[in-house]
């Protein structure tokens, strides 16, 4: 599959904070990446890099095999975490604006305005001004303002923030349907669950530098740890203290253990035979939640508590 | 370019349908000529009467006192030439006694309840011994100390008639006085390198501030609008969008060429205006022996056109470097109210720029960035500044908005994107050498 972006070496410092690191990584065309990292991580200072808001202090971004030529930033589309329109403008005029700036004018785009107000169930409101909007509209028109010059690759910071649970799923699904119809995706977001479900490639960034990148399958398996899912009645505790047992989260008769390298979880159900009586017992790949943590070391993620 | 031209037809479009364009255009020449007919409208409507009792010790002057004394209407060309100048008219109502004994009666009607018929605003006590004594002294008693115009015209009336008194005790017949002491009034005639003479240059100060005026107010709002409004991107975190999708030169372009087309459009039609009341005026000028027309000439206004641009986009770039390292509107104007200040220097010092307009200081001024095309449409309007000084004193503002743009650019890639603190000197220092 080909490569749309590389980042290579990236650094980005202010003043005696660098925020990135010497960060690399690429994205392939028609794939969702998802950037991974705590607040802070320097997810944001890198995709300002990409969308050239900053320029780097060192390292190259380079569109690769591109189609067309014109200015770069109009082939993306971006989504800032933090968002925001002209309050007193009008629906359409606005995005009329925003497909202006990334240079497309014309009939084809009050066509292709109705066309995504239609889809995102806001025809009704084309021509009310963007103050008289519940929350979820303005995104919902902030991301049509997104998407509306067909960018070759739309980056999202923290699409889902803000939203509420119907509104994240129309997200999602969007987000799927953006991919079927070959699109590239940048998705940054702290929400380790979310990547999970849509990111077919993964970047985990801590403290401006990269932990661990590749596909999200790659990544499971460069762990290469089992994970035991299990669910009982009885009281668990005993089973943080069974050897190979490196990790263990306990919550309302649900378990879920990490193993030590080379453990045969078998030895562990027979430990619990006859102690508890057990519902369900899975030997899963770990989840990416388990994965940052273990990357990243649990003292700084409690510290940041 | 087209990126450009998007911005600025948004901020002109958003600037143009606001209440706030509608209400200046058309509220401000007529809070303008207001400030200029409305004291003549107060005398009309017998606003500003006062009612003194003169209480007269010689016991001679009563025929200078015995009318009311009518106001002095404005007389635009008097008042000029350093006459009674600010002097509201008012008619001043007296009440003669001559002979009187005892003021306290009087003086306490000074103070008599404020419904009271016979209340008084103030009280002249001439003495007897005004007309030989050596040290006599009139007294003005009122309730505020302050009321220096109407002591200053009862002590001229006083002095006068005492005056004629003296003479005619002379010998000198009282109509002979007044022959004699006829004043001869001057006339200014600006003479031009061409050798022409134009009367009447009076009018030049006043076109001259009517213009500063022009041209300073809607740099002042609209410059302030301009911060406002990256203030407000900012935290409506609009501006990451419009920066990630161009170049901060490009969004700073269009920001302030939208602007400046605001203040044009203003501008112009507040001439139209001033060009019709201009036809009228001309009439009222014409009858009066002055033509109007020499100095209204074409090239004040391509003069007023061209500064107007110049000041215009100096202080709005300076009001959107402001809106760019600030956080909030109040912030930013705590910021930009002592840098105001100084942009306008040459308005504290107008009156010198008018009547030395060749002087050192005024030339200096005249070429100087951010000062320079106030000062030099001034001078422009009231004397003939050699052309190359004109053209310096473009060419310094242009090189100056290029620099401010320039540093603008640099602030915005980082500052609009900084929330929270406002960024020191040194801070800044650093963004304009990383970005």
């Amino acid at each position: 599959m080909s490569v749309v972006l590389a980042v290579r070496d990236v650094v980005k410092a202010f003043g005696a904070v660098r925020a990135v690191d010497g960060v690399s990584f690429s994205v392939r065309r028609g794939t969702i990446t998802g950037l991974l990292g705590r607040n802070g991580a320097g997810k944001t200072t890198t995709i300002r890099m990409i969308t050239g808001i900053f320029l780097p202090d060192s390292g190259v971004i380079e569109w690769v095999g591109g189609e067309g030529g014109g200015d770069a930033r109009d082939r993306i589309g971006y989504l800032p975490e933090e968002r925001g329109l002209y309050k007193q403008m009008k629906v359409v005029e606005h995005l009329q604006f925003l497909a202006e700036i990334k240079g497309r004018r014309g009939a084809g785009v009050v066509k292709s305005i109705d066309g995504w107000l239609d889809r995102f169930e806001l025809a009704e409101k084309k021509n009310a001004k963007v103050e008289e909007l519940s929350k979820g509209n303005q995104q919902k028109v902030q991301l049509i303002g997104t998407l509306l010059h067909d960018p070759e690759l739309i980056i999202l910071d923290e699409p889902q923030s803000g939203l509420d649970p119907v509104n994240m799923v129309l997200v999602r699904n969007l987000l799927r349907e953006l991919k079927e119809e070959g699109r590239t995706i940048l998705l940054s977001t702290h929400m380790m669950g979310e990547a999970e479900r849509m990111a077919d490639d993964i970047v985990l960034v801590h403290e401006g530098k990269v932990v661990l990148d590749g596909s999200l399958e790659q990544v499971r398996q460069s762990v290469g740890k089992n994970t035991l899912h299990i669910e009982y009645e009885g009281s668990g505790d005993f089973l943080r203290d069974l050897p190979d047992v490196t990790r263990a989260s306990i919550v309302n008769n649900a378990a879920e253990l990490s193993l030590s390298d080379g453990a045969d979880p078998q030895k562990i159900l027979q430990a619990s035979i006859g102690r508890l009586r057990i519902r369900k017992f899975e030997v899963a790949a770990p989840s990416l939640e388990e994965i940052f943590i273990e990357k990243v070391g649990q003292e700084t993620l409690e510290a940041a508590r | 370019m087209n990126k450009m031209l998007a911005v600025l037809k948004r901020e002109y479009l958003a600037a143009v349908r606001k209440k706030m364009f509608i209400v200046m255009t058309i509220l401000f020449p007529v809070l303008m000529s207001a400030a200029m007919l409305l004291p003549g409208l107060m005398v009309a409507r017998g606003l500003g009467e006062k009612q003194v009792a003169v209480l007269d010790g010689t016991g001679q002057l009563q025929s200078a006192f015995t009318r009311t004394i009518a106001p002095e209407l404005p007389d635009v060309k008097k008042s000029l030439r350093g006459g009674r100048r600010g002097e509201l008219p008012q008619s001043i109502k007296v009440e003669y006694t001559a002979e009187a004994a005892d003021s306290k009666p009087y003086l306490d009607r000074l103070n008599a309840n404020r419904k009271a018929s016979n209340r008084l605003d103030a009280v002249f006590v001439i003495p007897k011994d005004a007309i030989d004594g050596e040290n006599a002294k009139m007294s003005f008693y009122s309730r505020s100390s302050t009321d220096v115009i109407t002591q200053e015209r009862l002590s001229s009336i006083a002095n006068r008639a005492i005056q004629r008194l003296r003479l005619s005790a002379r010998g000198i017949d009282p109509n002979t006085v007044d022959a004699l002491t006829r004043s001869v009034p001057s006339e200014g005639i600006q003479l031009s390198r061409s050798g022409e003479q134009k009367r009447g240059g009076e009018f030049n100060l006043i076109f001259s501030i009517l213009f500063a005026v022009l041209l300073l107010i809607p740099s002042f709002i609209y410059g302030l609008e301009i911060m406002r409004g990256i203030v407000q991107e900012k935290n409506d975190r609009v501006v990451e969008v419009l920066v990630s999708s161009m170049t901060p030169r490009q969004l700073l372009s269009g920001k302030i060429l939208g602007v400046a087309l605001v203040g044009l459009t203003q501008v112009t039609a507040w001439m139209l205006m001033l060009g019709l009341v201009g036809v009228f005026g001309g009439a009222v000028a014409a009858s009066a022996g002055i033509n109007l027309a020499q100095f209204l000439r074409a090239e004040v206004f391509v003069y007023f056109y061209l500064f107007f641009i110049l000041a215009y986009l100096t202080y709005v770039s300076i009001y959107a470097i402001a809106g760019a390292v600030c956080n909030s509107e109040k912030e930013a104007q705590q910021l930009i109210a002592p840098v105001s200040m100084l942009m306008m220097l040459p308005w504290f010092v107008m009156v010198l720029i008018v009547t030395n307009p060749d002087s050192g200081l005024v030339i200096a001024l005249s070429v100087a960035p951010v000062w320079g095309p106030l000062t030099m449409f001034v001078r422009t309007s009231v004397s003939e500044p050699p052309f190359l000084q004109i053209l310096i004193s473009i060419a310094v503002s242009i090189a100056t908005i290029l620099a401010f743009f320039w540093i603008t650019a640099k602030i915005f890639r980082i500052g609009i994107l900084s929330y929270g603190k406002r960024p020191t000197m040194s801070e800044l220092w650093q963004w304009l050498k990383v970005a």
